[in-house]
C-alpha cells in the first residue's frame, strides 16, 4: 500500500453531483475526494455507473447537479485539462487486419494536445517508444496492432495513456476479457507505473479480490456511494450486500478479506 | 492510340478523370475503415435529388447536388446522433426520400433535359471547362482537407470512443467525414455518375486495404489504385468505344481481385 502525502489537494473533488443521460441520473449526489497519488479502485454491479464516473472525471458527461473537481478545475472546463488524464478505455476488438501499428496506437495518445496540421514528430516518437518500453511492449512497435493478443493490447492501451505524461490514470475493467497470466501481468504493470510516477490511479473492477490488495481507498457504487474508504473498512459484508441488492460473502484468508457476491462469478 | 490524347475533349476527361480518381480514392480509406459504405450509398442516391433540383431551377447542377448532399448528410448524421433511431434506419429514410424529391423534382421539369441521364451513368469524355474547375477546386478541398486533419481522422478511424475519451470532438469530425463523402460524390457525378460513383469510391480503398498494414501506405496505394483505374478504364472506354463510368468502375473491380488473390493477409500472413 503507498503512504499518501501528508496533507494533499485532492486530485478529484465531488461535490453533491448527479450525472443523467436522458434524464435518468446515473451517478446520484456523489460527494468524495481522491487524494492525489491514491489508487482507487471502483467496484458494484453491471449498470451501477461505475464508467460513467471515469466519464464524469474527463469532462465527457457533465453533472446535470453539483460540481465535479479535477485538480482546479471545474465543471464545463474540465475539457481543458482532459490531456492530463491517461485514460484506458474498456477494451475493445481490434480488426486484426486494420492498418494501424502498435506505435501508431500509442501516438494518437498525443494527437489531440496538437492543433491541426501538426505531428507528433521525432519527440513524440521518442515519447511513444518510452511509453511502450515502460509497459513492456517496445519490440511490438512496429507489428499491426490488430494481432495483438488481449493482455498486449491493454499494455499498448496503458501506454496511449501513459505517453501524456498524465497526472491521473483512469482505467475501465482493465482485466476482463484476460486470461490469469495477462490479468497478473497487467495489475502489476499498473501497480508499478501508479507507485514510479505517484500517479493518481482510478481502476473500475468487478474483481475485487484481484486488486484489493493495492488499493489505497475502494468505492463502492451503485448510482450513489455505498462506501468509501480503506479497503478494510469499505469490504463490509451489510454494505456490499445493500450496493449488490444480493447475498454477499465475505471470507478471511491469509488476513485479508475475500468477496463473493451474487450476480458475479468469481472461481 | 496515342493520338486521343491530342484532343481538347479527351484532355479534359483525362485531367478530370485523375482528379476524381484521387478524391474518391482518398475518402474511400475512411469509408472502408469507418464502415460509411451505406451512407456513402445514401448520399450518392441524394445527388440525385440534387442535380434534378438544379435543373429544375436552373442552377448549376453540381453545386445544387453539393448543398443538397451536405444537408442529407447532417440529417442523418443529426437524426442518429439524436440518438432516436439506428443509423441505418435513419439512411434508409434519407435515401429513399431524397430519391423520391428528385423524381418529383424531374416530374416537375416542363421539358426533359438529356443531361440528367448523363449523371445518372456518368459521361466523361462530354466534361466541359467549367465542369473541369468545379471538379479541380472540390478535390482540391477534399484533399486539403484530409492533409489537415489527417491524424484527427486516422484517431477517428480506429476507434471513434477512444478519440472522444482522448478529448477529440469526434462528433464533429465525423460531419467532416460526411461532407468530404457528400464533395466527393459530387464531383465524381461526371466521370461514373449516381449509381456507380460509390464503387469508385470503396473499391480502390478496399484495394488497397489487402496489401498493408500501415495508415499511410493505405493512402499511396488507394490513389495509386483510384488512379490507375481511372486512366486505365478511360483509354480502355474510348478505345472499344463502350460507356466511361462502367468501364473504370469494372477496371478497379478488376484490380480489387487482383489484390485480394495478392493480399498477404488472406493467408494470414504477417508485415
Amino acid at each position: 500500500m503507498t503512504d499518501l502525502p501528508s496533507a494533499p489537494a485532492p486530485a478529484v473533488r465531488f461535490e453533491r453531483a448527479t450525472v443523467a443521460y436522458d434524464g435518468t441520473p446515473a451517478l446520484e449526489e456523489i460527494t468524495l475526494e481522491i487524494p492525489a497519488g491514491a489508487l482507487v479502485g471502483v467496484i458494484g454491479p453491471n449498470g451501477s455507473g461505475k464508467t460513467t464516473f471515469l466519464k464524469a472525471i474527463l469532462g465527457l458527461t457533465p453533472p446535470v447537479q453539483g460540481r465535479i473537481f479535477v485538480g482546479e478545475e471545474c465543471c464545463h472546463h474540465l475539457k481543458r485539462i482532459r490531456r492530463e488524464i491517461g485514460y484506458v478505455p474498456q477494451a475493445s476488438q481490434v480488426d486484426p487486419n486494420a492498418p494501424f501499428r502498435v506505435l501508431d496506437v500509442v501516438l494518437m495518445g498525443l494527437y489531440p494536445g496538437l492543433g491541426p496540421l501538426r505531428r507528433p514528430g521525432r519527440e513524440g516518437r521518442r515519447k511513444a517508444l518510452a511509453a511502450l518500453e515502460a509497459v513492456g511492449m517496445e519490440g511490438f512497435a512496429l507489428r499491426p496492432a490488430g494481432q495483438l493478443s488481449g493482455g498486449q493490447l491493454q499494455r499498448v492501451a496503458i501506454a496511449r495513456a501513459l505517453v501524456r505524461d498524465p497526472r491521473i490514470l483512469l482505467l475501465d475493467e482493465p482485466f476482463t476479457g484476460l486470461d490469469v497470466r495477462s490479468q497478473h501481468a497487467v495489475l502489476d504493470l499498473v501497480v508499478r507505473t501508479h507507485r514510479e510516477r505517484r500517479l493518481t490511479t482510478v481502476l473500475v473492477t468487478h474483481d475485487v479480490n484481484l486488486v484489493y490488495p493495492y488499493l489505497d481507498r475502494v468505492l463502492a457504487l451503485n448510482r450513489r456511494v455505498y462506501a468509501y474508504g480503506p479497503p478494510q473498512e469499505a469490504l463490509v459484508r451489510e454494505t456490499l450486500e445493500r450496493m449488490y441488492g444480493a447475498e454477499v460473502q465475505v471470507h478471511e484468508a491469509g488476513g485479508r478479506p475475500f468477496v463473493f457476491a451474487g450476480d458475479h462469478h468469481h472461481g | 492510340m496515342g493520338e486521343m490524347f491530342s484532343y481538347a475533349f479527351v484532355q479534359r476527361a483525362l485531367l478530370a478523370s485523375l482528379l476524381v480518381g484521387t478524391a474518391c480514392s482518398l475518402v474511400g480509406v475512411f469509408v472502408v475503415l469507418r464502415g460509411l459504405a451505406f451512407i456513402g450509398a445514401g448520399i450518392a442516391h441524394a445527388a440525385f435529388g440534387g442535380v434534378a433540383l438544379g435543373f429544375l431551377l436552373g442552377w448549376n447542377p453540381l453545386v445544387t447536388a453539393v448543398g443538397f448532399c451536405v444537408a442529407t448528410a447532417g440529417a442523418i448524421h443529426a437524426t442518429s446522433q439524436a440518438g432516436r433511431i439506428r443509423m441505418d434506419a435513419s439512411i434508409g429514410i434519407f435515401y429513399a426520400l431524397t430519391m423520391a424529391l428528385g423524381i418529383l423534382f424531374v416530374g416537375l421539369m416542363k421539358t426533359y433535359d438529356a443531361r440528367l441521364y448523363g449523371y445518372l451513368f456518368g459521361n466523361i469524355l462530354s466534361v466541359t471547362t467549367t465542369d473541369l474547375r468545379i471538379i479541380a477546386a472540390l478535390t482540391l478541398a477534399v484533399a486539403a482537407t484530409v492533409i489537415v486533419f489527417f491524424k484527427e481522422f486516422q484517431l477517428l478511424s480506429f476507434d471513434p470512443e477512444v478519440a472522444e475519451a482522448l478529448g477529440l470532438p469526434a462528433g464533429r469530425y465525423s460531419f467532416v467525414m460526411l461532407v468530404l463523402v457528400s464533395l466527393t460524390i459530387v464531383l465524381s457525378l461526371d466521370a461514373v455518375g449516381i449509381l456507380l460513383v460509390f464503387a469508385l469510391i470503396v473499391t480502390p480503398a478496399s484495394a488497397a486495404y489487402q496489401l498493408t498494414y500501415d495508415y499511410r501506405a493505405l493512402f499511396v496505394l488507394s490513389v495509386l489504385f483510384g488512379n490507375l483505374s481511372c486512366f486505365l478504364g478511360l483509354v480502355l472506354s474510348y478505345g472499344l468505344d463502350v460507356p466511361s463510368g462502367a468501364t473504370i468502375v469494372l477496371t478497379a473491380t478488376g484490380l480489387f481481385f487482383v489484390c485480394l488473390a495478392l493480399s498477404p493477409k488472406r493467408r494470414g500472413g504477417r508485415p
